[in-house]
């Protein structure tokens, strides 16, 4: 806990690499994605990194070829490259045919922030949720990347990890994330469920609704696909408000996921969903000045939840 | 040979027959890329081109063989059903609530991945290919493509990963039968020349006649011998609706079923006697 987080991706791939260095059969392709931890994988494991070129159609099958043929295969690339321009070869040579592929897609939600909508990940989790077999990791620190590079490895589906960019201290005690959820503060006036790095704004939003008088649990849903339904359940019946707060579009993310739960278990709790918008952004500019833009930034989602709930 | 190539000509007649009363029974199936391909499939099951073992489809050391154009896969599965990989009764549930249907998947044994969407078996394949390169395995991975397919981005995108890796243990065969669905490929999106095409991204490529057991036999013979490191691509010329002159070349045979008549006409054809019911 105590010591300085390192980059999320870093702290997968150093983790990963270590995986490869000791199983042969690991097998990472990357469609012309580098990360700063990557080089030492390419330069000592260079008979497990293959880069396809920008082309993730192809690299999908492939991955799928080498699974089918006994290897655990890693996928590389920016999170709409990775999930939508071969969304049809995911689909049927990973999620149908079941088999573990890791697709990880660097950068979730604005963490490409001036690149643009072309570079912008708000559908991920709606586009790939609704495909069966698959489990859908969405880390919120450092550590819990490293993690889940075991948990990947260990697992014999495919798998979609979501991985920022930049260093988040650890959440957890804890190193086992096999509940797929964690309870980071425990309140009784409102239950905040969230996804992603976003939940470091989510912990500052606390804080102001304790100014208020608000003492709010925080939920992180680390892994969105399979949901911990049951227990999930059990601590949400409970709650007298909720609020999902994400940094997806709006539209079949976190707040969808959490209202089909309410919904399809008669639970009428009010609920709130807080998200990007369902547009494109055009702002060209830093990460924070779009999450202001969209009320997503700490003050922002803090008005929006105290509106809300008086 | 002469008797070789006539118990293959025997075999593909069969199949024909099968894929004729699996389609007419369930009133529905490709019939007219089925009839294209049954030649290049029969001779690869039957010919001494695959290495495998109907009683173990997962055996190590087997070939792996991927039908791309996976709306042909009725006609393989004929051939699945001869060599006892399944029962030859479910033949006669195809479509019909049987482990068949009209597109090839995994929980059907011999089957080694779901196709059916174009554009996704070469890269399947080549990932295949470059496992066994990697475990120095001495296997071929062997895809059927239809010519339409090569249309797909995709396919190209896999061709050019596959000469990049030398996997000379990658063949491809397009069944070139000239068609799509609604229109003969050179009217509609010119595909030739497609063997110059192939060339550039690197392939070698053989171009035969695709109902010849002769040539399919003679082009795996020189490709077991050849020691280029370049994968390869047979471009097997081949006749939509094959063996049914009304379903030859004809647009409207992609997917239609015969009934009455044609199908009494059509059975005639392939010497199969037997009544319409």
């Amino acid at each position: 806990m105590s010591k300085e987080p390192i980059d999320m991706r870093d702290a997968f791939f150093d983790k990963l690499y270590d995986i490869a260095k000791n199983d042969r059969d690991v097998i990472f392709l990357t469609a012309d994605m580098g990360a700063f931890s990557l080089v030492r994988f390419k330069k000592d494991l260079e008979k497990q990194y293959i880069n396809v070129g920008v082309a993730e159609q192809n690299m999908v099958s492939v991955a799928a070829g080498l699974a089918l043929s006994g290897k655990k295969v890693y996928i590389y690339s920016i999170v709409p490259f990775v999930t939508q321009r071969c969304y049809e070869q995911i689909k049927i040579d990973l999620s149908l045919m079941n088999i573990p592929v890791t697709i990880i897609g660097s950068g979730p939600g604005f963490s490409y922030n001036s690149d643009g909508p072309t570079h912008h990940a708000s559908q991920d989790i709606a586009n790939i949720r609704t495909l069966p077999n698959m489990t859908i990791l969405s880390p919120s620190d450092s550590e819990m990347a490293k993690g889940f590079a075991s948990l990947s490895y260990k697992h014999n589906g495919p798998t979609y990890i979501r991985l920022d960019k930049g260093k988040y201290p650890s959440l957890y005690k804890k190193k086992d994330y096999s509940q797929g959820f964690g309870f980071i503060k425990k309140g009784q006036n409102l239950t905040i469920i969230t996804t992603g790095i976003i939940i470091h704004k989510v912990l500052h939003v606390c804080e102001e609704l304790k100014k208020n008088s608000i003492e709010a649990n925080i939920i992180d849903i680390y892994r969105l696909k399979p949901l911990n339904k049951k227990v999930l359940l059990k601590i949400l019946k409970d709650s007298k408000n909720i609020v999902t707060v994400e940094e997806s579009s709006i539209v079949g993310g976190l707040g969808s996921i959490i209202s089909e739960l309410l919904a399809d278990n008669d639970l009428q709790i009010p609920l709130k969903r807080i998200g990007s918008p369902d547009e494109y952004c055009y702002l060209y500019s830093n990460r924070d000045c779009i999450h202001t833009k969209y009320g997503l930034d700490a003050t922002g989602i803090t008005e929006n939840i105290l509106g809300w709930i008086k | 040979m002469e008797k070789k190539i006539d118990e293959l000509k025997e075999k593909a007649r069969w199949v024909r027959c099968q894929v004729l009363e699996m389609i007419s029974n369930a009133k529905k199936g490709h019939i007219g890329g089925a009839f294209s391909s049954t030649d290049v499939l029969v001779a690869l099951y039957y010919g001494g081109i695959l290495k495998y073992k109907p009683k173990n489809p997962k055996w190590s050391n087997r070939d792996y063989f991927i039908i791309s154009k996976g709306h042909s896969g009725v006609a393989l599965y004929a051939i699945l059903a001869d060599l006892g990989y399944f029962s030859t009764e479910e033949l006669e549930k195809f479509c019909d609530g049987g482990i068949l249907g009209g597109h090839p998947d995994r929980n059907i044994p011999g089957i080694e991945a779901d196709t059916g969407s174009l554009g996704h078996g070469l890269g399947i394949a080549a990932g295949i290919a470059l496992a066994a390169k990697m475990d120095k395995k001495q296997i071929k991975s062997i895809v059927l493509l239809g010519d339409g397919e090569c249309y797909e981005g995709s396919v190209w995108e896999s061709a050019q990963f596959a000469a990049h890796h030398k996997l000379n243990n990658l063949i491809a065969i397009v069944d070139r039968n000239m068609q799509g669905v609604t229109d003969f490929t050179e009217d509609a999106n010119k595909l030739e020349p497609l063997d110059e095409k192939w060339k550039a991204f690197g392939w070698n490529v053989k171009k035969i006649d695709g109902h010849s057991f002769k040539e399919i036999l003679r082009v795996f013979t020189e490709l077991e011998k050849d020691k280029s490191d370049k994968p390869c691509v047979i471009i097997a010329k081949t006749v939509k609706g094959k063996g049914v002159d009304f379903m030859e070349c004809k647009l409207a045979w992609h997917h239609s079923v015969p009934k009455n008549e044609k199908l009494t006409n059509a059975r005639n054809q392939l010497n199969d006697n037997r009544e319409v019911q």
